[in-house]
């Protein structure tokens, strides 16, 4: 045991064991939260696996336009990360105007995602296609799956994004430090994590 | 592959918090007012004793349930009022009809199963002693820890509003099988609306046990006192943060699962249901689901369940008996910890075993037999220790230890009804039998409830600063252990003779001569239940009249003992807690608590 | 205190870049008309690739302490592994099915 590790203890000092992984405790509260949250996901993917090996015919219902939407969206949802970065990188050297913006190019790319994928829903209904029904004729619960794994994802998103918003104004008005800011990256970043499953998953192995 | 860091040694590192990093114990001043003090509060302390009472209201709800289905059992003709009253289309008269039966089993389950059993003994007694234990001064996210707690109640309170909605709670089971909950009102009374509130309930308490397990791990991680390494942890502590882990994994599938269900029910997608599926005549529209797949989905959970209800007893049974044996456990922190480890990781590999005889793929039978039967070494490695602890001890036989022993017998006799279940080919004549119905509410239910009490004597003086009275304490024991195992071993021996579970009646031929065992047990069960009262009682009067409590009542070890009974609202009044010692230390007879800077005892 | 940050913004670039690259490679593939299962192994392989970078370096875990690395991929992957029990039934239920 240390001897000189022992302060003098007032009310608001009090000495305690180190985090065995070194980090602030909401940074570790957040990864917890993740694993849960990814097996949370794989439980829906797994589901989604089930039904389509079970069902004698799929569908392919997306054309080149719905993938190439979609790798539209992987690239603003990946740069959405990177911009994320940039604003933990900001916050960790005091950069306050600098962190600020760059969480709001961060929310705006995530409202981007949003609404292209809002706007590829649309399309779909409008062709048919509902939680219960496949208008191309194929299994009925692609619509089930589809519209479920990614209405959890787009979810997720704008959470993100309305999360984003009240730690960009908490940190600008000092409530908040860049540890909130660090750990509010991290959830952004799985989210995009998630993506990168859901798109080659739930996309391109429904392409034709 | 890993960038190297300064700090080798995570266990003496120490770090020193000042007041505005919110890494370290929540300064804050204590709570004006008593909707922050008592309603709306942040303290754990507060939130454990909300969690704790709101079990024990579902607990006097689960047993009446059991009492209503027990009476129709034994007297199938008997008129009970209470019940017409609650439901005249469910109990017209007061006479329960078979569909009643089944609703009022599956929210006798679902409110043991979820606000009873894995409530108290994790979110009740957790909630109040971790951070007391680990020497923090709440819990890593204290609001966190009043929503889990409110979002519960949410849950709890939609749970029993299934009964006042006209068409009465589901009947589907606990286990909410598809297609019989998915496909809605169609299926029966209590399948509408009584199921939606069903699975909002389990949503919300999904939620909330997620959140809930978040906490307790970061805070026995990062919250632990100067002194208290992994090592010194107190066994309830790690029978926690273990149970913790497997809680946020298992909880983390069955929200997805619930979610499907409520999917399939309300927007028409066919997860869970098959093509072709008749119900009373009509053609279901949906097609292409498996009802397999909710099987699979829900015991993915379901089995972890039933360890997440049993590891924090095993914590508070070892936390417990070391101080009314006056000895350490055999093997020290170790053996027990790695048993219960075990647990939790096997727990995950074998939730078949509730599906031998669903259809699912014969082979998948043995893969999940296999472990099932290994999963027994690591729960018979504990129930040694705790029996083989009492060699050569000076026993204090009072209540917390009597429910502690009587919680390893349980566990034992409940245990060894498991052997017969685990195996495909004795389980397909014993699936779905009374057998199974003993062998859970031993292994689970009781034991689990028997280990609660325990520590509902043992953290009493603690948490309300009064001592109970140890003789209405012994009276509980002993007739509560006594009735418990009339009730559920003769439901062993029913079970073999053939009676089928959830049959609101035995009518078929085979079933009629075990009638007068079922009556047996339903005066037992009545008796049984009768007793707790004289608990209530005891909990109730000594609440406000019982003689005070001094700080260590026990002569116990751990760091609660140090404070005062009940402790301040910041738990330790702002001193600095250091600990020396590892949880089990004794003198002889006395005891050497975890803060008392005498020497180490070897091997701590 | 936050762990040290061995990457600079240029890295995370060049990390973002690489990505979308296993990504366009997923799409090349999708098109190349494989069979269903070789498609399905090759982009969930790939998945996993990007899912290990964006963890190590996005996410930081290589920067911080081993133990975290093996807490969060010990527990996730144990829970997707064990998942996959529920292929079998899967797989048996597609020649089981009553045909139309």
């Amino acid at each position: 045991m240390s001897q000189s590790a022992i302060a003098a203890v007032t009310h608001h000092e009090v000495v305690m064991e180190a985090s065995p992984y070194a980090m602030d405790k909401k940074k570790l509260g957040m990864w917890v939260f993740i694993v849960s949250d990814a097996c949370s996901f794989a439980a829906f993917l797994f589901a989604y696996g089930y039904m389509r090996v079970g069902a004698p015919v799929w569908g392919t219902p997306f054309g080149f336009s719905s993938i190439l939407n979609g790798v539209v969206m992987t690239a603003v949802l990946l740069s959405s990360s990177l911009t994320m970065l940039a604003a933990t990188h900001a916050s960790q050297t005091g950069e306050k105007a600098s962190a600020g913006k760059w969480l709001g190019i961060t929310m705006l790319l995530g409202t981007i995602f949003a609404a292209l994928h809002l706007r590829e829903w649309f399309k779909l209904i409008a062709e048919g296609w509902r939680l219960f029904y496949n208008p191309a004729g194929g299994a009925a619960q692609f619509g089930a799956a589809f519209f479920s794994v990614t209405g959890l994802h787009l979810t997720h998103v704008v959470t993100g994004v309305i999360v984003l918003a009240f730690i960009a104004r908490g940190y600008r008005q000092g409530r908040y430090d860049e540890t909130h800011v660090e750990t509010a990256g991290l959830y952004w970043h799985f989210v995009d994590l998630v993506w990168m499953f859901v798109f080659p998953l739930m996309y391109l192995m429904n392409a034709h | 592959m890993f960038a190297a860091t300064a700090e080798k040694n995570i266990f003496l590192g120490v770090k020193i918090m000042p007041a505005t990093a919110a890494q370290a114990a929540v300064h804050h001043a204590p709570p004006q007012g008593f909707i922050r003090k008592y309603i709306f509060s942040v303290d754990h302390k507060v939130i454990g004793i909300q969690y704790l009472t709101m079990s024990l209201v579902a607990v006097f709800v689960g047993m009446a349930l059991s009492w209503a289905m027990r009476i129709h059992l034994a007297w199938p003709d008997a008129h009970i009022p209470l019940l017409g009253w609650l439901s005249p289309s469910g109990a017209p008269g007061g006479l329960m009809t078979p569909e009643y039966y089944l609703s009022l089993m599956t929210m006798h389950g679902t409110i043991m199963a979820f606000f009873v059993l894995t409530a108290a003994p994790l979110a009740g007694f957790g909630n109040f002693i971790l951070p007391i234990q680990v020497g923090a001064a709440d819990m890593a996210f204290p609001r966190l820890n009043m929503s889990s707690f409110w979002v519960t109640l949410v849950g709890f309170i939609l749970a029993c509003a299934t009964f006042f909605i006209p068409d009465g709670p589901p009947l589907s089971g606990w286990t909410a099988y598809a297609p019989l909950s998915a496909v809605g009102s169609v299926a029966g009374p209590g399948q509408g609306w009584g199921q939606n509130l069903w699975g909002l309930s389990i949503v919300c308490f999904c939620i909330a046990s997620l959140l809930g397990a978040l906490n307790f791990i970061v805070t026995t991680l990062d919250l632990r006192t100067k002194g208290m390494t992994l090592p010194r942890l107190p066994l309830s502590t790690w029978g926690w943060f273990i149970d913790a882990w497997v809680s946020l994994l298992a909880f983390a599938v069955l929200l997805p699962t619930c979610l499907l269900l409520v999917l399939d029910r309300l927007a028409g997608t066919s997860f869970f249901i098959p093509s072709g599926l008749v119900i009373n005549d009509q053609l279901q529209p949906h097609s292409g689901g498996s009802p397999l797949l909710f099987q699979h989905l829900f015991w993915f959970f379901g089995h972890p369940e039933v360890y997440i209800i049993i590891l924090p007893a095993f914590g508070i049974v070892s936390h417990i008996m070391p101080t009314f044996i006056r000895k350490p456990l055999v093997g020290g922190w170790k053996v027990i910890t790695f048993a219960e480890v075990a647990v939790g990781t096997l727990s995950f590999v074998v939730w078949g075993h509730h599906m031998f005889v669903s259809g699912m793929s014969p082979f998948m039978a043995m893969v999940f037999s296999v472990p099932t039967l290994f999963i027994t070494i690591p729960s018979v490695i504990a129930v040694l220790v705790w029996v083989f602890s009492l060699y050569h001890a000076n026993i204090r036989f009072d209540t917390p230890l009597l429910f502690s022993l009587g919680f390893v017998s349980l566990f034992i006799s409940g245990g060894i009804g498991g052997f017969f279940l685990a195996q495909p080919s004795t389980d397909s004549y014993l699936h779905a039998t009374s057998f199974v119905v003993g062998h859970f509410h031993f292994t689970m239910g009781l034991s689990a409830i028997f280990a609660t009490l325990a520590g509902f004597y043992y953290w009493f003086p603690k948490m309300f600063g009064r001592m109970m009275n140890e003789k209405l304490g012994k009276v509980h024991f002993w007739l509560s252990f006594v009735l418990v195992y009339c009730v559920f071993m003769t439901m062993h021996l029913t079970g073999f003779a053939g009676a089928v579970r959830r049959y609101s009646a035995l009518v078929d031929d085979f079933m009629v001569p075990l009638i007068p065992a079922n009556k047996f047990m339903t005066i037992a069960a009545l008796l049984l239940g009768a007793t707790q009262f004289i608990f209530l009682f005891n909990a109730i009067w000594s609440r406000f009249k019982g003689p005070k409590a001094p700080n260590n009542p026990w002569d116990a070890t751990t760091l609660e003992w140090d404070t005062t009974s009940p402790p301040p609202f910041d738990n330790f009044g702002g001193r600095q807690i250091t600990v020396y010692h590892g949880p089990m230390e004794y003198d002889g007879e006395a005891s050497v608590m975890q803060t008392s800077p005498a020497e180490s005892v070897a091997g701590t | 205190m936050s762990s040290n940050r061995e990457l600079t913004m240029s890295s995370y670039v060049g990390i973002g870049i690489g990505l979308m690259v296993i990504v366009l490679i997923e799409v090349i593939l999708t098109y190349q008309h494989l069979p269903t299962r070789t498609l399905l192994f090759s982009v969930l392989s790939l998945a996993c690739l990007e899912a290990f970078v964006a963890i190590m370096y996005l996410m930081h875990v290589k920067y911080e302490r081993p133990l975290l690395f093996w807490t969060i991929f010990p527990a996730t992957l144990f829970v997707f592994v064990f998942l996959c029990y529920i292929w079998p039934d899967a797989f048996r239920m597609f020649s089981m099915r009553l045909l139309q």
